[in-house]
């Protein structure tokens, strides 16, 4: 199945994103700033993601399935958004239109610009951590690095500072089936970083994991994106995931999917910001509150 | 046990010795063929580690084209739909044909040297190898090949770098099935012009009613293949050490 749609995505690319490069944001910001309100008054500069009236449709023509009707979004350049909803919503559907994976029915799709396409400068973080098991570690990353041009001299430094990034140093040998699943997941994180992309793009990716190992990836997660100033676009079906993560948070509702409410969240993001702390706070229990609430509509 | 039961129908003698030669005469014949006596060497002039030997570099050989040309068929098969219509149907007949059958064309394109041979066990051993890296080609986990192409794999870096070596568990599993096969086959080969060869060895110790030494030859391909295969069991395990481990 993927490799026929290798070249059925890029033919058509080419063509659409000159002829619609030219036009400017002005047309779509009213229709962003209609849905998300505030957000869209500060959006002047080119969004990372720009979504306009997306649909996506699975099944045979004769029952197509409609996961996402009419969605827009748009992410700035240095957000966390965060997508919540329950299961069905259609949230998984939106993040792969945004990674290249899922062509829209109708509606129109840009990242930076251009027609998203898989490979095309966004790093992209599965709910498993989808590791080659025929590479080691540090032959997981090095695939990365290869695809992203890298040239093979500088590949071990740049293993070895991806692996520090996220607490894995000394593992480069290891073979990763050996690896707990919260580390697996942080090699899976540092192959998606490895191309320094400006957009990350994360589906459920600590879901699996247990409380305590999760709590901790998502305190690192949360201080690297500020660090690297990533662009990220997370989806979870946890309010609290999504209130301690989020700079903004979008709730999504199924049947058919679509984004039915915005939460700005306004808590500390400096890089050495006590997360633990934070999750005692009572702003936090006050927009987790909320958020659960508009959830449960 | 097994010899116990043998030399006792043996030594009842249901059948005559020419027959059913005992475990006794089996052995003689097996030392005989491995030794130089009266100035003979071996059998036919070669040792039956020798004759062994010679049959064993024609399976190598024949397994080592049928892997050069099998694995790139099974990719095709497994990634080219237009071809794998064409090519699938081709390498079921070749598979279910037996050697004997093509033996006889073979010697008449090639002659009795080693050409034909060697062209009986490439042609015995292809198909399974063809088959089996189809199949994982096509096996190959769509979550690995989407994680890939996120990566910015084309269609070049995702066969060589996902689709192949995500499909070589199976596909070794596909050479040790083929290395049995030309096992099987080279007996067949050989059965023109095979010596020195274990099958050429065998076909004419049958044509001089010398029971014993078949019997003989038979057990030293029998015991041989059980190596072989370890040793292919081996390689899969060192080489493909992830194999259900994911």
């Amino acid at each position: 199945m993927p490799r026929s749609d290798g070249p059925e995505a890029d033919a058509p690319r080419t063509g659409l994103t000159k002829a619609d490069g030219s036009r400017t944001d002005g047309s779509d910001v009213p229709d962003a700033s209609e849905v998300f309100g505030a957000s869209g008054a500060s959006g002047a500069e080119l969004a990372v993601v720009d979504l306009a009236g997306v649909s996506v449709r699975y099944g045979s023509p004769k029952q197509p399935v409609t996961a996402l009707e009419g969605v827009d979004l748009r992410i700035r350049a240095g957000e966390f958004a965060v997508l919540v909803g329950p299961s069905g919503c259609g949230k998984t559907s939106l993040l792969r239109v945004v990674a290249g994976f899922e062509r829209p029915a109708s509606g129109r799709a840009r990242v930076r610009g251009a027609l998203p396409r898989p490979g095309a400068g966004a790093g992209v973080v599965f709910q498993q951590p989808r590791l080659f098991p025929w590479r080691t570690v540090g032959g997981n990353l090095a695939f990365a690095l290869a695809r992203a041009g890298v040239p093979r001299a500088d590949r071990p430094a740049r293993i070895a500072g991806l692996l520090e990034r996220v607490g894995l140093a000394e593992t480069a040998g290891r073979r990763t089936w050996e690896l707990s699943g919260g580390q697996q997941q942080r090699v899976a994180l540092a192959r998606a970083l490895a191309a320094e992309p400006e957009l990350l793009l994360m589906d459920e990716p600590f879901a699996a994991l247990d409380a305590l190992t999760r709590e901790r990836l998502q305190e690192e997660v949360r201080a690297l994106a500020g660090r690297l100033g990533t662009t990220v676009l997370f989806v979870t079906h946890s309010a609290e995931e999504a209130v301690l993560l989020g700079s903004r948070v979008l709730v999504m509702a199924a049947g058919p999917g679509r984004v039915v409410a915005e939460l700005p969240v306004g808590l500390a993001r400096e890089p050495d910001t006590d997360v633990s702390a934070l999750r005692a706070s009572p702003e936090f229990a006050r927009l987790r509150g909320r958020l659960a609430g508009i959830m449960r509509g | 046990m097994l010899l116990a039961v043998w030399q006792a129908v043996v030594s009842a003698e249901v059948w005559p010795r020419v027959l059913v030669p005992s475990p006794g005469d089996v052995w003689r014949q097996f030392v005989l063929a491995s030794t130089v006596h009266d100035g003979v060497r071996g059998y036919g002039g070669h040792l039956l580690v020798e004759h062994l030997g010679v049959s064993l570099g024609r399976i190598a050989t024949g397994s080592a084209y049928a892997v050069l040309a099998g694995v790139p068929l099974g990719l095709l098969i497994g990634t080219v739909r237009p071809l794998a219509v064409v090519l699938e149907p081709v390498v079921t007949f070749l598979r279910t044909l037996p050697p004997l059958a093509y033996l006889s064309l073979l010697v008449i394109w090639f002659g009795i040297d080693e050409a034909p041979k060697i062209w009986l066990l490439v042609i015995a051993a292809l198909p399974p190898i063809a088959a089996a890296t189809a199949a994982a080609v096509r096996a190959v986990p769509g979550h690995l090949v989407e994680a890939a192409r996120a990566l910015g794999s084309g269609p070049t870096a995702l066969l060589l770098s996902v689709r192949l070596p995500s499909a070589l568990p199976e596909i070794l599993t596909g050479v040790r099935i083929a290395v049995g096969v030309a096992y099987t086959s080279v007996v067949a080969a050989e059965t023109v012009n095979g010596v020195p060869g274990i099958g050429g060895m065998i076909r004419d110790a049958q044509r001089y009613n010398q029971t014993a030494l078949v019997i003989a030859g038979i057990l030293a391909v029998g015991l041989s293949g059980i190596v072989l295969d370890a040793l292919l069991r081996l390689v899969e395990r060192t080489a493909v050490p992830w194999r259900g481990r994911t």
